[in-house]
């Protein structure tokens, strides 16, 4: 008996491994994410959301890692007059379940965007957009209110949605279950748990390399970094900087880019003494960012050069420099403006927020501590911080980071009256804006957007700290993926070996 | 006459919960207006006017209240702000995760904290009893957030037992219910023990003893019944901790539960998922009471002549 079933079982190898190689051959691709939306719902102002969304939906214009623009779903575009864009459609592209994408979709997803009563967050990066419209069934104009030279960048948010299914489903059916012309296609939602997505075979850019993808949300940055360590995740996102030494340890590597938000501690100059620019200067210099980068950031991010843009947008000013580390001049400075520093300076600041923000500003106010400012740390939670923002009262100093997105329009404009982000008000600074946002001309705009920053520089509205890192730490079985500046997964070349 | 009794606890139930809407409405309208909270810088006065509507905070507060009271009594909480989904069934696909964690920490914690006591309580003052009551003390001065920490480091990267977070397996049950019971059973252990050693310093104990009953027959008939009662009363007391203790146990291990809803709710001021969410948690604490207290009675007669 014994020796038969042996055999038997010895005759049923062969059929078992033949059966297995097809199950084996399942390449599931698993990702820890940090902040995970709680519904696919398209639109959300947030890049966790979009994350989610471009999984399985294109924008016109696809954006790459390091913020550079490319052809999505529109393969070329010309400006045929300074107020209307036309873009050329990618041909014979389908949607998953089989339709054609056509100038229809993208006449309506605009559309949609614009209409007040959608609340779709992401139109703020469209809204000079005055209208859409097909031209053939390959070709739509999009018309402006005004010259709006970040249309592209802009429309890089938006991802485009099916007409006939939307239509169908109704505007929550397709936040149930998304549907695009994106490399992944929806299989299951679970709110707070995972999302996860099939390989979309036809995708227009190549069918992806992996056949599945889970993204999971982990909350907790250790607990994200153990779930890689014992390989139940192949990518996680934000790793705390203390635990990039655990991941090296292991089986993982760290893989890091700078982003495009830049850290900036911004001053109420309609509070005392903060009206005068020499003491804003003053702060400016009696903080050893140098050392700040070094010890609590492990030196991850990049230190800004005197300006909010961090390396390599648009705008940036190479010629500019961060002002150097100088307490004695500091305190020099603070005496002759003449202002006696007794009453307490807090700094206002999140926490958990960005990369150590209440150790940045607990490192702050000791260094303001060592000129003879009694500078203190008043850390509030994210609801109670916006509005704050709404009033537009932080108190003295407040600690935030300003997105660029790669384009200087989206960071400088917090310095402007129509930003309502800071009571700095300068109206020479706000035309040079509005002159920047109102040519297509490149050089013009890079040369005004010095202009700015210079005038920034001098004036010192904020004292410009850090460009925050993005870090993300990848299984060394992972090949084909990268850190994202703007954090979105960019999934679709993602291999999976051995 | 337990169920007169069950029906006007559950007459009273109203009472409680309106007293719990009525404190979450105030509160969430004290940190401030939820559309200057949940609409960002971008927003347009359009979508200000069109939230502010929805959420009816064009009225007066009191109207606001009744509106709120109208919509609570036809279970309705409203959208909610982020999900394009009703509150309350946004509330209820995390409940399942809630209930399965929270149920499975309290049935642990009262059963290895019950055995702990008697344990203690027998052996009182000898190794058993020193060793245990050592081990409940450290557990509860332990914060859970670094007890769940540790417990990943070794079940999940050093022994490679259990995953380290993640939901769906009951193998992903194991850590996050260790976990949370670790929070509550030091207090059973030590509760046990105490009431098993008042009760056997009481006279009906000394008076079974020199009857001839043997300890351990005097133990079981006569003392751990009695020793239930307080216990339960305990268990009651301590669903409200369970409930805060789960919050941060379902984000350390990334479980899909009720409390990590509330927090990040909470922070987007997504008010009807707030108060569906608190309602929710306030009507299980509530109703856990109850049976806690409708078992009392059936156990204990003095109580049902009380």
């Amino acid at each position: 008996m014994k020796r038969r079933s042996l055999l038997a079982s010895a005759a049923a190898a062969p059929l078992l491994a033949l059966g297995k190689p097809a199950l084996a051959a399942e390449k599931v691709l698993t990702v820890g994410a940090a902040v995970f939306p709680d519904s696919l719902r398209a639109g959300t102002g947030s890049f966790a959301s979009l994350s989610l969304m471009t999984q399985t939906n294109d924008p016109l214009i696809l954006r790459d890692n390091t913020s550079g623009l490319h052809p999505g779903l529109a393969t070329k575009w010309e400006q045929i007059d300074p107020l209307t864009m036309r873009f050329h459609l990618r041909q014979g592209v389908k949607f998953s379940d089989g339709t054609d994408f056509t100038a229809d979709d993208v006449v309506f997803t605009i559309n949609f965007a614009l209409d007040p009563q959608n609340a779709y967050a992401m139109v703020a990066r469209i809204n000079q957009i005055e209208s859409a419209t097909a031209v053939d069934k390959y070709t739509v104009d999009i018309k402006t209110k005004a010259v709006f030279p970040t249309l592209l960048r802009g429309l890089s948010d938006i991802i485009i949605e099916p007409k006939a299914y939307v239509e169908k489903v109704g505007a929550n059916g397709f936040t149930a279950k998304p549907m695009g012309t994106g490399p992944f296609i929806f299989q299951k939602w679970v709110p707070g748990d995972h999302y996860t997505l099939t390989a979309n075979k036809n995708y227009w850019g190549g069918a992806p390399k992996v056949d599945k993808i889970i993204i999971r949300t982990i909350p907790d940055g250790s607990t994200r970094v153990a779930a890689l360590v014992a390989g139940e995740a192949h990518i996680i996102e934000e790793v705390p900087i203390d635990l990039i030494d655990q991941v090296n340890a292991s089986d993982a590597k760290i893989d890091e880019i700078g982003t495009t938000a830049g850290l900036v501690l911004t001053f109420d100059p309609t509070i005392k003494p903060f009206d005068n620019a020499r003491i804003r200067e003053a702060f400016d210099l009696a903080i050893d960012k140098e050392l700040i980068l070094k010890q609590i950031l492990k030196g991850h991010g990049e230190l800004l050069q005197g300006q909010v843009l961090t390396k390599g947008v648009l705008g940036f000013d190479p010629g500019l420099k961060a002002r150097p580390f100088d307490p004695e001049k500091a305190r020099q400075m603070l005496k002759e403006a003449g202002y006696d520093f007794s009453t307490p300076v807090p700094i206002t600041t999140q926490n958990g927020k960005y990369v150590s923000d209440t150790d940045i500003c607990q490192a702050i106010a000791g260094m303001l501590n060592k000129i003879g400012v009694k500078a203190t740390v008043n850390i509030v939670e994210g609801g109670v911080f916006q509005q704050m923002n709404n009033a537009l009262k932080f108190g003295p100093m407040y600690m935030v980071g300003w997105y660029s997105l790669g384009d200087a329009d989206f960071a400088t404009v917090w310095y402007t009256r129509a930003g309502r982000r800071t009571n700095w008000n300068s109206p020479e600074y706000d035309k040079m804006f509005v002159a920047a946002r109102s040519t297509n001309d490149e050089k013009e705009r890079v040369k005004l957007y010095h202009e700015m920053a210079a005038l920034a520089y001098r004036e010192n509205p904020s004292i410009f700290l850090f460009g925050l890192p993005s870090i993300y730490a990848v299984d060394k079985k992972v090949k084909g993926f990268g850190a994202a500046a703007d954090k979105v997964l960019r999934l679709s070349q993602v291999e999976l070996g051995k | 006459m337990i169920l007169g009794y069950i029906l006007r606890r559950l007459a009273f139930l109203p009472l409680t919960l309106l007293l719990v809407a009525f404190a979450t409405f105030i509160v969430l309208r004290l940190t401030g207006n939820p559309v200057d909270i949940f609409l960002d810088i971008n927003r347009t006065p359009e979508q200000v006017a069109a939230l502010t509507k929805r959420l009816h905070l064009d009225e007066p507060i009191p109207i606001q209240f009744l509106i709120f009271l109208g919509d609570l009594l036809r279970g309705d909480f409203g959208e909610s702000l982020q999900f394009s989904n009703s509150a309350s069934a946004v509330v209820w696909g995390r409940v399942g995760a809630t209930l399965q964690l929270a149920g499975t920490a309290l049935g642990l914690a009262v059963l290895l904290g019950v055995l702990g006591g008697i344990v203690c309580a027998v052996w009182r003052d000898r190794a058993a009893d020193a060793v245990i009551s050592s081990i409940a003390v450290a557990g509860q001065s332990m914060p859970s957030f670094w007890l769940g920490m540790l417990l990943i480091e070794f079940f999940a990267l050093q022994m490679r037992w259990l995953p380290t977070s993640g939901y769906g397996e009951p193998r992903h049950l194991v850590l996050p219910a260790v976990t949370l019971a670790t929070i509550l059973l030091p207090n059973f252990v030590l509760i046990t023990r105490t009431s098993i050693l008042e009760l056997m310093s009481e006279q009906f104990v000394v008076t079974g003893r020199s009857k001839g009953l043997s300890r351990r027959r005097v133990l079981f008939t006569h003392v751990l019944p009695n020793a239930v009662n307080p216990v339960l009363s305990f268990l009651g007391v301590q669903v409200g901790t369970l409930m805060a203790g789960s919050i941060i146990t379902e984000t350390i291990y990334a479980w899909p539960g009720v409390g990590r809803l509330l927090i990040s709710s909470i922070f987007n001021r997504d008010v009807p998922v707030v108060e569906a969410a608190v309602f929710f948690i306030a009507t299980a604490i509530a109703l856990a009471n109850l049976t806690v207290d409708v078992l009392q009675m059936l156990i204990d007669p003095r109580i049902r002549r009380a």
